[in-house]
């Protein structure tokens, strides 16, 4: 796995947080919290600074408990949102979405032409081979921390 | 002996399943000449798509603040570029933003050529892309709050594919992949 597709991990628990201390660089590559939250194959567009761009990214939820996607960040944009283009009778339009389920032992896939995190002003240049980071919080309290590598447009 | 003389035959078949590829696009039956499209971009260039007759023409209606739709067609785009080769001269590729609040001429351009140096990128006022709308049979509109920079443009869905008669002649869902798009185009050429 290249450096730009590891995930890191944070947790609400100081426990969890002490044991990934513990494990170093290879738990953080595992990319999961207790709770079975995954995320694998972050990417994101190339932007102009200023511009807007969206992360792509499967998530998957392994363990046994359902649970809700209702927030995301990055420090790498004015604004961040998740949101979702929709075809309707010829259209495409984008809607913004405060809550997604991801059911337990299920996946979501944040892809081009559904849904994605949408950074609206990114404070930088993004060219291919750079990376930008986006936290996914979870009603459980999880999060999930994703560094995605950006490609070119 | 009878296993290479079978071959000629394989190929023979291979060659007309090839031809009857049925086309990825949606055709738009008993086809016009599109309407109207002239555009000067902000490097001067003029566009006028009654004058690329011989061409095949791509023609998306977007914007340049979309972080999805858009960049995915335009790198579909890229790719179906590629995969055509020295054909590709003979296409033409026109991104049209339908944002004028946010969008200049300049920004069109730039937001184009950033895919492909060949990309054409161009907008008009308010009152040209309502008259383009009309002529084209096509809505675009702000969905969202547009006194806040990150309102969203409902958009049409289809990259229009005009052929080397000016004719509007198919159209393509986002998503198709470059190279079925490419492969069709070479039939159009």
């Amino acid at each position: 796995m290249r450096t730009w597709q590891r995930i890191f991990v944070s947790c609400s628990s100081a426990a969890a947080l002490i044991a990934l201390a513990a494990c170093g660089e290879k738990a953080a590559e595992s990319a999961s919290t207790p709770a079975g939250l995954r995320v694998r194959g972050a990417w994101a567009r190339a932007a102009d600074s200023g511009a807007m761009t969206a992360v792509y990214f499967v998530l998957a939820n392994g363990g046994a408990a359902s649970d809700t996607l209702t927030g995301v960040s990055s420090p790498d944009a004015e604004i961040t949102e998740m949101h979702i283009s929709t075809q309707r009778n010829g259209m495409m339009h984008m809607s913004p979405v405060t809550a997604l389920p991801v059911p337990a032992t299920d996946s979501v896939s944040f892809r081009p032409l559904g849904a994605h995190v949408m950074l609206t002003g990114v404070v930088r240049p993004l060219s291919e081979g750079d990376s930008v980071t986006a936290t996914l919080s979870f009603v459980s309290g999880a999060t999930l921390t994703v560094r995605a590598g950006v490609r070119k447009p | 002996m009878m296993r290479f003389l079978r071959l000629p035959f394989l190929s023979f078949a291979l060659v007309l399943a090839a031809c009857g590829e049925p086309m990825k696009g949606v055709e738009i039956r008993d086809a016009e000449v599109a309407a109207p499209l002239v555009f000067t971009a902000h490097d001067g260039t003029r566009f006028d798509l009654a004058a690329e007759k011989g061409k095949v023409v791509l023609v998306y209606f977007g914007y340049t603040h979309c972080p999805d739709v858009c960049p995915t067609t335009m790198s579909d785009w890229v790719r179906a570029k590629r995969a055509l080769g020295e054909k590709a001269a003979q296409v033409r590729w026109i991104f049209v933003s339908m944002d004028p609040d946010r969008d200049t001429p300049e920004l069109a351009l730039a937001y184009a050529r950033q895919f492909d140096s060949a990309f054409l990128g161009v907008t008009g006022t308010t009152e040209e892309l309502e008259a383009l709308k009309r002529a084209w049979g096509i809505a675009a509109y702000p969905e969202g709050d547009t006194r806040e920079n990150d309102y969203t443009v409902a958009h049409p869905a289809h990259t229009f594919v005009v052929d080397v008669d000016g004719r509007l002649r198919y159209l393509y869902e986002p998503g198709v992949s470059g190279e079925d798009l490419a492969k069709d185009l070479r039939k159009l050429l």
